[in-house]
């Protein structure tokens, strides 16, 4: 019995319930249920961290878990703002959201022109994701989860395999933000039926301050016991994904306040709530 | 002034991002209507996690408005540094003048939120002889996070339980704003006190400026 993966069709996966079902009645397996609204069950899989120290395994096992099929979006999140106003931008902390936070909104439940409501919302800091995702009775995704559900290709699991893949995602990154971004249902699925998490925008993951790199590269290369108290405090090992040596650099770079034109996010659920 | 190589990345990439302010709508954060009592703008305060201190009783970290706090994130279990900035902390207070040092609190707030029972930091309080000017506290997995955020200290857990994190001291004075930052565990205290004699010149708090406070990692 394969794992019930969320890209068969309806039909089949009533098909597969059934299947399911009979497993379970007859104690072999159990079947997760069907994944909520608008997210996708993304199943167990390995991360491979960009950074690790000598003695951490190259691979960190990840359990399957629920991912929004895309980016929470501008009339997403006004529907937030409008029922928590503390999170409005005239309203939120500075110690919360920095001086750009929804800047491009034409004002405080007002989207406006430069904000589509199909587009990503972007200039979100990490504590307003958060608390969105709190509201949603949700979570941010973890790094770990997040590279997993990222390293599918559009037709396979391994997207390191995927020529179209790369060659959009390069593209993207060699593009300077558009001033208003694209519809995020326009974008590709990938192989897990997620849309828009390479070639969209850059997204919030919940433990972004969990690398132990100063950001400063003399700093970076070896062991500094000074700054970081730990075996996580060690240099990279694995130079070769240009892309996500990007993601890496951002989120080490980035503080929890700070909200930027390119920056946005998507919430995640554990598969028992 | 040293280069970033992480942010200069990083800056490439959103190349719009991060602007620190906006001409168009000046102090559109502006606080005037702020209530009497409220914590000020950048008051670590606000965040409203709860703790529990290490007599099982609950706590939010606004208890402690009112006096400057050196604070530290630590776990009781770590073999390495944490015990270097609790020795800090400690020699710290011995150094401040005496009439600044009964007004400083100092506070530990643990990373494990499992292992670090009321309990287990009694018996730390105990181990290391800490009295009542200390508060030691635990929380949940989202206080720690948001706290850590907001301090700028980096953690995660390890597979072995342990706790890699950023060895970080901080100076708050008396509304919770972060008045000093001490990174690294090599450095001089000297600023750390210097920080800790004007915040509890300044009960009101208020007057420490932005450009007195030190960012944390970045």
């Amino acid at each position: 019995m394969p794992p019930l993966r969320p890209w068969l069709s309806h039909d089949k996966r009533r098909c597969a319930a059934w299947l399911g079902a009979l497993f379970v009645v007859s104690g072999l397996s159990a079947l997760p249920p069907a994944p909520p609204a608008d997210m996708v069950l993304i199943p167990a899989g390995n991360h491979t961290p960009l950074l690790r120290a000598q003695k951490d395994p190259a691979q960190v096992p990840v359990a399957a878990f629920y991912l929004d099929v895309q980016p929470v979006t501008n009339a997403d999140f006004l529907q937030f703002v409008l029922t928590h106003p503390r999170w409005q931008r005239s309203q939120v902390s500075q110690l919360f959201a920095d001086q750009s936070y929804l800047e491009h909104w034409a004002g405080n439940t007002d989207l406006g022109p430069h904000a589509p409501p199909g587009a990503p919302v972007v200039r979100i800091s990490w504590f307003a994701a958060r608390a969105y995702a709190r509201w949603q009775g949700k979570r941010l995704p973890t790094i770990a989860e997040w590279e997993l559900a990222a390293s599918a290709g559009y037709d396979g699991p391994e997207g390191k395999n995927d020529a179209t893949l790369h060659r959009d995602l390069y593209q993207w990154l060699a593009r300077p933000t558009p001033a208003i971004l694209p519809d995020a249902a326009m974008a590709r699925l990938n192989f897990y039926g997620v849309r828009g998490l390479l070639g969209l925008v850059w997204e919030w993951v919940d433990d972004f301050n969990s690398a132990m790199v100063t950001g400063e590269s003399r700093a970076d290369t070896g062991l500094d016991r000074s700054l970081y108290c730990g075996s996580g405090s060690v240099g990279a090992k694995d130079t070769g994904d240009y892309a996500a040596f990007m993601r890496l650099a951002l989120r080490s770079s980035l503080r929890a306040s700070n909200t930027t034109s390119s920056l946005g996010f998507r919430c995640a659920r554990d598969l028992s709530p | 002034m040293k280069k970033n190589c992480a942010l200069l990345l990083a800056t490439i990439v959103l190349n719009q991002g991060m602007r620190a302010g906006d001409p168009l709508r000046p102090n559109h954060r502006c606080c005037e209507e702020q209530p009497a009592g409220a914590y000020s703008a950048n008051s670590i305060y606000q965040l409203d996690a709860r703790w529990t201190n290490d007599d099982g009783a609950s706590f939010a970290l606004g208890q402690l408005r009112g006096r400057p706090v050196v604070l530290v994130m630590f776990y009781a279990s770590c073999g390495y540094a944490c015990p270097l900035l609790v020795a800090d902390m400690a020699r710290l207070r011995e150094a401040l003048p005496a009439n600044v040092r009964p007004q400083v609190q100092f506070a530990l707030v643990s990373f494990d939120v499992v292992r670090d029972t009321a309990a287990s930091l009694k018996a730390y309080r105990d181990s290391r002889r800490l009295d009542a000017q200390w508060t030691l506290l635990h929380g949940d997995n989202n206080g720690v996070k948001e706290l850590a955020a907001l301090l700028g200290v980096n953690f995660r857990q390890e597979p072995d339980g342990s706790f890699s994190h950023s060895n970080v001291i901080t100076i708050l004075n008396a509304e919770g704003e972060i008045a000093h930052q001490r990174l690294g565990l090599q450095g001089p205290l000297d600023d750390s006190m210097k920080a800790l004699v004007t915040a509890a010149a300044r009960p009101g708090g208020a007057g420490a400026s932005a450009q007195e406070s030190s960012p944390a990692i970045q």
